[in-house]
Parts: structure tokens; sequence; C-alpha cells
């Protein structure tokens, strides 16, 4: 099993990273006193980003978008042809519902009791009257709509990890030392990878059931993620800053939530 | 006849009535953050689901834009301290380049798409003279609501947009990380270079 080292390995990095970046007083925005109206607009300091490892994340970055190009958008789009909005919206319900777990394991670890319950309820909800989780119907439940997902790179955060360098990892995209930790972390909640951790043997679900279902979540999430970095990309003049700091400010933001 | 005519005088007294009471509102500068960006985004987004396709749509936007956003001061952000090392004239240019992008880039975003509902969260005050309004965005292409966030500074011509937050990213904060090394390394001939370049590509281009 090589999670668990794959884990240690990324937080021993993450340290390592932490040391390196230390706290910038030049990063904190002041905002001094102004005599004429917006006069502090041009005063406020560039975000301070943990990046020591720019060179190879700037190569990683060329090859995820490569792959984008050539692998992920033409594959996207043609399953868009194929599989309606409606059907891919059941679908990725679906799945959400299914990693019921990750949320609300993380939202106690978080000590969000309010919110895990409001996670047990989704379930419960949508696993019922929602088809087996096919229909969000909790959105229109008081109480349990626009509840923000938790996992556990949010929950490191909480706990006052810090997010360490940034990394491009390959395929995957863009991450910090802490997400990859999270994203670890969250491989182990997850109901669907259970079997293949060998904690819960479904009689009838091989291997190949499990990693099938994975790559049909991964699959259904790719024209909107798609959509999304070719947003950024094509509005920047550095791609590569935008999409580091719309993803190191979007993570900081679910973080608040 | 008396009866037509009393009805022709009533008729061409509330149709003046009417006319005058839209004048007056319309002339009247809005004093309140949250009616400016309602009537902003409702303007807005008429124009761009209009329904006669998205031709143009950056040249039909750019009105709009420029009347509720402050462009001089998002530009100015976006460009951080190196902004009071450029010339007048470079600063002229850059804005009208940066507005350029931004309409460029706002109407991208609305291509193809169907017309999104938006409901407002009542507003925050960041100084007495900024507010923050937070807004959800429903699309149908999304399964989950988007969090926007318009942050807004009362200048004499009423309240003006100076930035944007998109599910927590920031606008001009997202600019100003991409211009720090540009200005840093070329000043503003860089940055007007790389925003020309940026125009000049294909509206599609993914680069």
């Amino acid at each position: 099993m090589n999670q668990p080292i794959f884990s240690f390995l990324a937080l021993l990095l993450c340290l390592s990273g932490c040391a390196v970046s230390g706290k910038d007083p030049a990063a904190k925005s002041v905002r001094p006193a102004s005599s004429t109206v917006g006069d502090d607009f041009a005063n406020v300091p560039v975000q301070k980003v943990n990046d020591p490892l720019q060179g190879f994340n700037r190569t990683m970055f060329g090859f995820n978008d490569e792959l984008n190009t050539h692998a992920w958008r033409p594959l996207a789009h043609g399953y868009a042809i194929v599989v309606p909005r409606p059907v891919r919206t059941g679908i990725s319900n679906f799945f959400d519902n299914v990693q019921f777990p990750v949320r609300f394991i993380n939202s106690v670890l978080q000590g969000k009791l309010t919110r895990s319950a409001q996670e047990a309820g989704k379930f419960v909800f949508n696993s019922t009257f929602g088809v087996g989780g096919l229909i969000r119907v909790s959105d229109h439940v008081s109480g349990l709509a626009d509840v923000p997902a938790e996992d556990f790179g949010q929950t490191l955060g909480v706990w006052g990890i810090p997010a360490g360098p940034y990394i491009v990892v390959p395929v995957l995209g863009p991450s910090d030392c802490r997400d990859i930790v999270g994203f670890a972390g969250d491989y182990v909640m997850s109901p669907l990878n259970w079997h293949t951790l060998g904690f819960i043997h479904y009689k009838y679900i091989s291997d190949g059931v499990s990693i099938a279902l994975s790559a049909v979540r991964y699959v259904n999430a790719l024209p909107k993620t798609v959509e999304t970095y070719d947003k950024i990309k094509s509005a920047a003049v550095d791609p590569y800053i935008a999409v580091r700091d719309a993803y190191l400010s979007y993570r900081e933001a679910q973080m608040k939530k | 006849m008396r009866l037509n005519l009393f009805r022709s005088i009533l008729k061409s007294f509330l149709v003046s009535l009417l006319l005058g009471v839209g004048r007056t509102s319309s002339a009247a500068p809005v004093d309140d953050p949250a009616t400016m960006l309602r009537s902003s985004i409702d303007e807005m987004l008429s124009v761009a689901y209009v329904g006669h396709g998205n031709e143009n749509l950056p040249a039909r936007v750019r009105p709009l834009v420029e009347k509720s956003f402050a462009l001089e001061l998002v530009t100015r952000q976006a460009m951080g301290p190196g902004w009071r090392q450029f010339s007048a004239a470079e600063q002229k240019r850059i804005t009208d380049l940066f507005s350029e992008l931004l309409i460029r880039t706002y109407s991208a975003r609305v291509v193809g798409t169907e017309r999104p509902k938006i409901s407002y969260g009542a507003p925050v005050e960041l100084a007495s003279d900024r507010r923050e309004i937070p807004t959800r965005v429903v699309t149908s292409s999304s399964n989950d609501p988007i969090a926007v966030v318009y942050r807004l500074i009362r200048l004499p011509a009423g309240w003006r947009v100076y930035d944007v937050l998109i599910e927590g990213v920031s606008f001009v904060a997202n600019y100003r990380a991409q211009f720090d090394e540009i200005i840093q390394k070329g000043g503003a001939p860089a940055v007007i270079r790389t925003i020309e370049a940026k125009l000049a590509a294909p509206a599609d281009s993914r680069s």
C-alpha cells in the first residue's frame, strides 16, 4: 500500500516548504489614510506566494496544458455531446452523494457539527427521495441547500497546518502540499475506494468495477473542469500565474466558509 | 365629443406624467449601491441575452461597463505601486487597453450561455465610501450556485464597481499578480505590449 508513504512524503515536503516560506511582513495589505478617493488603490502589495518550485511547476503546467489541449478537451467535448447535461448532472449528484462520508467526517474533524448534521440530512433525503442520489432534492429543503463541501485539505488548514509550497501535479493540476495530503486523506474516506483499500469487500464488485467507477466520476466532471480552466486561461496575460492565484484564492475562500 | 376630448387630455396628461417621472428617476444619481448594482446588472443581462446572437457583444457591453465600473481605479489596482512610475500618457493607454480586456472577458463569459438568475445579499460596509455586495448566480450549466461578490466605491458621479470576486478569486488581485513580474522587468512599455498582444490574439484563443 503506497498511500501512507505518499502522504508521509508529501507531509515532509510540506514541512520543508513551510520552513522556506516564512511570513513576509510586506505581504500584509495595509491601507494607508488617503486624501483623495481611491488614492490608496495602487498601494496594495501583491500577494506573496510560496512557490519555490516555480521552474518545475511551469514545466508541469506546460505539460498539463498540452494534455488539456490534446486529450482532456477533445474527450470532454465528445463526452458532453454523447451524454446530455441532465444525465451528467445526475451522475455528478450520484457521486457527490456517495462521497457523503468525506464531507461528514471533515465537518466533524473541523468541529462544524451543524454542518455535519446538514450533510447527514442531505444524504438521507437524496438517497431516498432523490432516487439513490441521482436528484439533489435537498436543494429544495430549507437548511440543506448550499452547504459548503468540506474536505481534508480544508480540515488541515483549519487545524493550523500551513499550505506549504504550491505544486503543479502532473496530470492532476494545481495543488499545494497541504492539499496533496488532503487528497490522500479524502481518498481513504471515500467509499469508492474502500474496496480497493481492502476496508470492505463488496461481494459483487471487482477491482475493475471500482476503478471504472472512479474513471466515470472523473470523466463526468471533465467538461466543467476544462471549461473553468479555459475561461481562466483565455483571459490571462500570464496563464501560469492566473491559475496559481485563482487556485490559492479559491482554496483560501473555501476554508473560510 | 366632450368625453373624447377629456379622455385625450387625461391620456396626454398621464403620458407626460409618466415620462416626467421616468426622466426624473433616470437623471437623479443613484445613491444606493445595491440599487445601482442591481440596475447595472439587469441592464447588462438584457443586453447580453437579448436573443439576437453575440455579434458585437463587446461593443454593446462597453457603454454599460464604462457606466458601472471605476475603470481607472480597477486598472490602478491591477498595476500596483508601479502605476506611479508610469507617465500620464502611459496610464491613459494602459487604462484603455485594460478596460478593453475587461470588456472582452465579460463578453466571452456570457457567450452561448443562458440568462442566469441572480440573488442579492445585504451590502457590507468596508469603509464609509466602500461597500461589498454578495450575490449568488445560478446558471443552467452549473449544478451549484456561483458566489460573486461586487466591491463598490462612492465617486462624485455615484457608486462604481472597483472589483469583482468570483468564488473568492478577486479579478484585480489576479491581474495584479500577473502584471507584477511584467512591470518589474519592463515597466509600462512591457504592460502595453503584453495587453496589445493579448487583444490582437483571436477572441477564442486559448493561449
